[in-house]
């Protein structure tokens, strides 16, 4: 496999034209990628490629298809906004202008259907900013993704899918806030394919007036369905007072009253209170390394094993800190909980995934340092003991006040961690700079770069500003 | 893409010689308009693809760029580069014709492919400098077009400075609390008091115009105002935030919009904004 991630660089560095000297790529451990995304017939690109997103087929190792907020090249007049595919196990990445939405989308995820290559994906669409459930039978196509449902007043649709015999399952984990009473927490499940989608709401406790924007389903393969989501208690402005909820469905969510099944022994209401009361900063402004927080949030259950289950969601801890990740987890089917398996300060965008030998891998971007010295640093973790012990790999370390945000998110409200076979694959999204101390795992870029200068070049060999990218990776899960 | 009027576009245009008359020029402009990347290129393949990762069909040729017209910054594409083109329809071209290719972004990767909008057959050789004047003064007319379509649409057009800004005070809608969301625009109030007004206000009054501070994705090249802004503004009644009258000086007054990009242009384009409420 890394011969041929070494044949791909060699082979785009031999097409760059110019006279750039660029010296092959740092060495790399064996097994660990790390890939830019942006293609080098958009090596132009200057834009802030943030929340990046990603999609793989158990079946295909090949296939995958990747989001970001990525604008059409074509410009802000355009119909449609672009994916990401690669037919070649993420090596090399392709964009394609398949997504009806003016020039980009205000939040996207996306997951696989049963066969390849279904993709379903879950998008705000500009400009009117309704939530659009897409559905396409070849991802690979060019053609535009077909409309399922549309509906307004929607935030933060989370997309997964699961194979069944005759449908597949999609659940599209959401922040409606047409629902009733302000319990806004819900779960779109459809059992047919996308065909039809039922609104199941989550939320069985007085809130706020709302719940938080993140809401996050995780499925097993035995159909054990878990959600995540912020029971928003009290808000002072700058401040939530918010209780951290799972929630299990243990048939898919077939039935008349899904999601019922954890109760919490406090109230007897469905959804086992992991955490109460804790304070989540609600920031939307560049706070922390010039991204925003206020609502970190994501669940990964054991796909062989549904009863054990993980979670992470970030709060401010009250020692110093901005913003604060923890990670637990149940061994018994989220009815009781651990403490604190990690704690990371100054910490967001946090993604969890089970392997199936069991293995957990946390990936999470972190501030260190401070002033014009921080770093976001990159970080993927992986534990065999629930983070008694865990091995570290650093995917990027890159400045965190370079490039000057553009819009918000700067990074990302949330990146991505799957995992299939023996690795972990996902996504995130960084500084851009080609300097090889940034990526100590090594690197390959598809679009034009000098390493020896630490620029990026465009297609005449002009330098190109640093910006956002999203980058590919896969690491080997440990044995 | 209206793949059959642009195909006739594309024949009509290919019928007629140069210099071009205005209708061409409008044919052009149509072509223009629905175009991001325009270059003249001459087939070399039909039936092909210049990468692998696009489907060759019978629609799918294969064009050196002889030379580039428009095209985004962002994407690296270069005289020589073989362009795969995915035509209007098939047949319309073969190997060793040299046209102008009107068209817009389709695959990204090792190299870039492109639909077709329309094309332009050349005399061999094209003259790629009157070309590229007639493509020129086509964006030109195209832009106008559409500056011109976003006056009629104003309910007011002024050029003014900013006096003030301050947050927007908007009335929940009944029976729902203010919604927290990072896509919240935090809808901010600018007064600009208008020093000339060119539809539907006078020199000397001063009009309310919301916009998003939010820096958040969903309104990302919005405009945005400043105290001491000066420009030319083409104002729409608030039909955006659900609230569409604010207080001023102890009133309730309309309040406006700009949220488009040609909404909000320098002061110094007021003369030509003028000349196209003029124009008929």
């Amino acid at each position: 496999m890394w011969t041929s991630v070494i044949a791909v660089a060699v082979a785009l560095c031999a097409a760059c034209q110019g006279s750039e000297q660029v010296p092959p790529p740092p060495a790399k451990p064996p097994g660990v990628r790390v890939v830019d995304l942006i293609p080098v017939s958009l090596s132009g690109e200057t834009w802030q490629d943030a929340e990046p997103f990603l999609t793989l087929y158990a079946s295909n190792p090949k296939l995958m298809a990747a989001s970001a907020f990525t604008p059409n090249p074509g410009g802000s007049a355009s119909a449609t906004a672009p994916i990401f595919v690669s037919d070649d196990g993420g090596d090399s990445w392709t964009l394609r202008n398949t997504l009806p939405s003016e020039s980009m989308t205000a939040d996207i995820t996306h997951a696989v259907g049963s066969n390849p290559p279904v993709l379903y994906a879950g998008i705000i669409k500009v400009p009117d900013f309704r939530l659009n459930d897409l559905k396409a039978t070849d991802f690979l196509s060019p053609a535009t993704m077909t409309l399922q449902a549309s509906r307004a007043d929607i935030d933060q649709p989370f997309v997964r899918a699961t194979a069944v015999s005759n449908a597949d399952r999609v659940y599209v984990g959401l922040n409606d806030f047409d629902a009733p009473d302000g319990r806004t927490a819900t779960v779109d499940v459809s059992l047919d394919g996308g065909a039809t989608y039922a609104a199941r709401r989550i939320e069985t406790r007085t809130t706020v007036g709302q719940n938080g924007p993140s809401v996050r389903p995780a499925v097993a393969q035995d159909h054990t369905v878990y959600v995540a989501y912020f029971g928003w208690r009290a808000n002072t402005g700058s401040n939530v007072t918010s209780d951290v909820v799972v929630v299990r469905d243990d048939s898919g969510a077939t039935g008349a009253t899904p999601f019922r099944r954890l109760v919490d022994p406090s109230d007897h209401l469905p959804g086992r209170l992991v955490a109460t009361h804790v304070t989540i900063p609600w920031s939307n402004a560049p706070t922390l390394g010039q991204e925003r927080i206020g609502s970190t949030l994501a669940i990964a259950v054991d796909p062989l094993h549904s009863d054990t289950v993980y979670l992470a969601w970030a709060d401010r801890a009250g020692t110093g800190d901005i913003y604060t990740v923890h990670v637990r987890r149940s061994t018994d089917r989220g009815a009781t909980w651990s403490g604190d398996l990690r704690t990371l300060t100054n910490a967001t965008d946090a993604s969890l995934a089970v392997s199936t030998n069991g293995t957990v891998g946390l990936l999470y971007q972190q501030v260190t340092g401070a002033g014009d010295a921080s770093r976001w640093v990159t970080r993927l973790e992986q534990s065999r003991d629930g983070f008694a012990t865990h091995q570290d790999v650093v995917l990027a370390t890159v400045p965190a006040t370079t490039p000057a945000f553009q819009f918000l998110p700067y990074i990302g409200d949330y990146n991505c961690l799957l995992t299939r076979g023996n690795q972990f694959l996902g996504i995130f999204s960084a500084n851009n700079m080609p300097d090889s101390a940034n990526f100590p795992q090594g690197v390959v870029y598809q679009r034009r770069v000098d390493f020896a200068t630490h620029r990026l070049l465009d297609g005449s060999g002009a330098s190109v500003a640093v910006s956002i990218d999203p980058f590919f990776f896969s690491v080997p899960v440990l044995p | 893409m209206h793949t059959r009027s642009a195909t006739l576009l594309a024949v009509a245009l290919s019928l007629l010689s140069s210099p071009a008359p205005a209708s061409a020029q409008g044919a052009r402009a149509a072509l223009v308009k629905q175009s991001d990347i325009i270059f003249i290129g001459t087939v070399t393949q039909i039936g092909a693809v210049a990468v692998p990762e696009v489907p060759a069909s019978d629609r799918t040729i294969v064009v050196r760029v002889d030379q580039l017209l428009e095209k985004p910054p962002a994407i690296a594409l270069s005289t020589g580069d073989s362009v795969t083109v995915q035509t209007a329809r098939s047949g319309s071209l073969k190997p060793g014709t040299q046209a102008t290719f009107y068209t817009t972004g389709w695959i990204f990767g090792r190299g870039v492919a492109v639909r077709e909008v329309g094309h332009e057959l050349g005399h061999s050789p094209v003259v790629a400098a009157d070309q590229q004047e007639a493509v020129a003064r086509a964006r030109l007319d195209v832009n106008d077009a559409d500056l011109r379509a976003h006056i009629l649409k104003a309910a007011m057009v002024v050029a003014g400075r900013v006096e003030q800004v301050r947050p927007a005070e908007l009335a929940a809608a009944p029976g729902r609390p203010k919604r927290i969301t990072e896509h919240d625009a935090d809808w901010q109030e600018a007064i600009i008091q208008v020093e000339d007004g060119l539809k539907g206000a006078r020199a000397g009054e001063q009009v309310v115009v919301r916009f998003p501070g939010s820096h958040d994705v969903a309104w990302v090249g919005t405009p945005r105002f400043a105290v001491g802004q000066e420009g030319t503004f083409l104002l729409h009644k608030d039909s955006t935030t659900g609230s569409p009258t604010t207080m001023f000086a102890g009133r309730s007054v309309p309040a406006y919009t700009a949220l488009h990009k040609l909404d909000v242009l320098p002061k110094q384009d007021a003369p030509r904004i003028r000349d196209l409420i003029r124009k008929p």
